[in-house]
């Protein structure tokens, strides 16, 4: 089943989202000595996962797109 | 793993919410048909009309099974009360829009609302697992997070509830995977809790199945995704139970992106699939139409409502399996 692949895909990219987050996003540390500091590290954290994760939903779309224009596509034909 | 005691609390709240479920629902199905508050089964040429509103009998069953587990087991009414609180009101939501539908805008709005009882109780650890990389702690933006998350499974659920045992039959599967992650960690309130959710999903799914003799509703299915959800929070199986709803997001994800936003099934003016004069449903060849996940299905060729159903058991089978590896992967970074 097509859909099935697609499911595993979207788990890899998942595991690989959140390996970038953790590697990336939350690396960036602007200091703990004031309140400040740390509001600016975890909203510019949250940020970057943030577009990580738009960017893992994006190439998602596209794949399943590209499925349901084929597989449609295939089925039209067909008629 | 958890002690005999413990498991015998799992065994029991599982038997008194699915005993109260599966008891509970005909009656309501009886009181709905009653009042007139019924649906047509749409996806069929015979257009049956199926009580609404049976949802009623999953909360009915998940408040007694936890309150029993509450009075047996005080010392974890702090999350009990988070679980049960929560449902309630995402519940509650569902009661008002089954009666007069909300906007398309205001439900996930109201429906983020249903976490305040696990932020007023505390009833959350603000270090989330994940997998690879361990626990991270996020002590100012978990709050904010929390909302956001009820609100998506809530939400997704909601909008799986499609079919004929669609939303039943998907949840039942999380749910055993989330039980089963839960007692693996030796969770045992929580595991209590989704053991609980699994037993309202299985009384349910007998009726609700091919061919249905109730609907859930949005009281029942914005009150399970409430639930699945804050099983997460306070399980702490965040990115398992993300992994397990796969295909809920995915279909949640998919029809807002095809449509450009939030907007009422009635605002849509094209449908993602069409019911042929044979009974089969075929996926809609039109371009603006929204993409779902029965359309995703469908997508090879025309089938039976049965077997759309089945083909979304199997993908939550196969996202609940991978939630599965997730855990195991993610077992090395647990606290």
């Amino acid at each position: 089943m097509p859909l099935v692949a697609i499911e595993v895909f979207v788990w890899l990219i998942l595991l690989l989202s959140t390996f970038l987050v953790a590697k990336v996003a939350f690396s960036i540390n602007f200091g703990n000595a004031t309140i400040i500091e740390r509001i600016a590290t975890q909203v510019m954290r949250n940020f970057l996962a943030g577009a990580i994760v738009l960017v893992w939903l994006l190439v998602w779309k596209k794949v399943t797109d590209s499925y349901l224009l084929r597989a449609l596509g295939r089925q039209t034909a067909k008629l | 793993m958890l002690d005999i005691i413990s498991m015998a609390y799992v065994a029991i709240t599982f038997i008194i919410t699915f005993l109260v479920t599966f008891i509970a629902t005909p009656e309501v199905a009886k009181v709905m048909k009653h009042y007139g508050i019924t649906g047509d089964d749409v996806h069929k040429l015979s257009k049956v009309k199926v009580p609404e509103m049976c949802g009623l009998a999953i909360l009915l069953g998940l408040a007694i099974g936890t309150t029993t587990y509450m009075i047996l087991r005080p010392s974890y009414v702090r999350e009990t009360l988070a679980f049960l609180g929560t449902v309630l009101i995402a519940g509650g939501i569902g009661i008002i829009d089954d009666l007069r539908p909300l906007g398309a805008r205001v439900k996930p709005l109201l429906t983020a609302l249903s976490c305040l009882p696990i932020l007023v109780l505390g009833a959350y650890v603000p270090t989330p697992v994940f997998p690879i990389i361990g626990p991270v702690r996020l002590t100012l933006i978990y709050p904010f997070l929390i909302p956001i998350a009820i609100a998506v499974t809530s939400n997704g659920v909601n909008m799986m509830d499609i079919m004929n045992g669609s939303m039943p039959g998907t949840v039942s599967i999380i749910a055993a995977a989330a039980t089963g992650v839960l007692l693996l960690s030796g969770e045992a309130q929580t595991a209590s809790l989704a053991a609980g959710l699994l037993a309202a999903m299985l009384a349910f799914y007998y009726f609700n199945r091919y061919p249905a003799k109730v609907f859930s509703g949005d009281t029942g299915s914005l009150a399970v995704g409430a639930a699945l959800g804050a099983l997460a929070i306070l399980g702490r199986i965040e990115t398992v139970l993300v992994v397990a709803m796969i295909p809920h997001i995915m279909n949640a994800f998919y029809g807002l992106a095809s449509v450009g936003g939030l907007h009422e099934r009635r605002e849509i003016h094209q449908r993602p699939i069409t019911l042929l004069k044979n009974g089969l449903l075929k996926a809609s060849t039109e371009k603006g139409a929204p993409v779902t996940m029965a359309r995703l299905i469908l997508a090879e060729g025309p089938l039976g409502e049965k077997q759309i159903v089945r083909g979304m058991i199997i993908l939550t089978a196969v996202s609940s399996v991978l939630a599965l590896v997730t855990y195991w992967i993610t077992l090395g970074g647990r606290i």
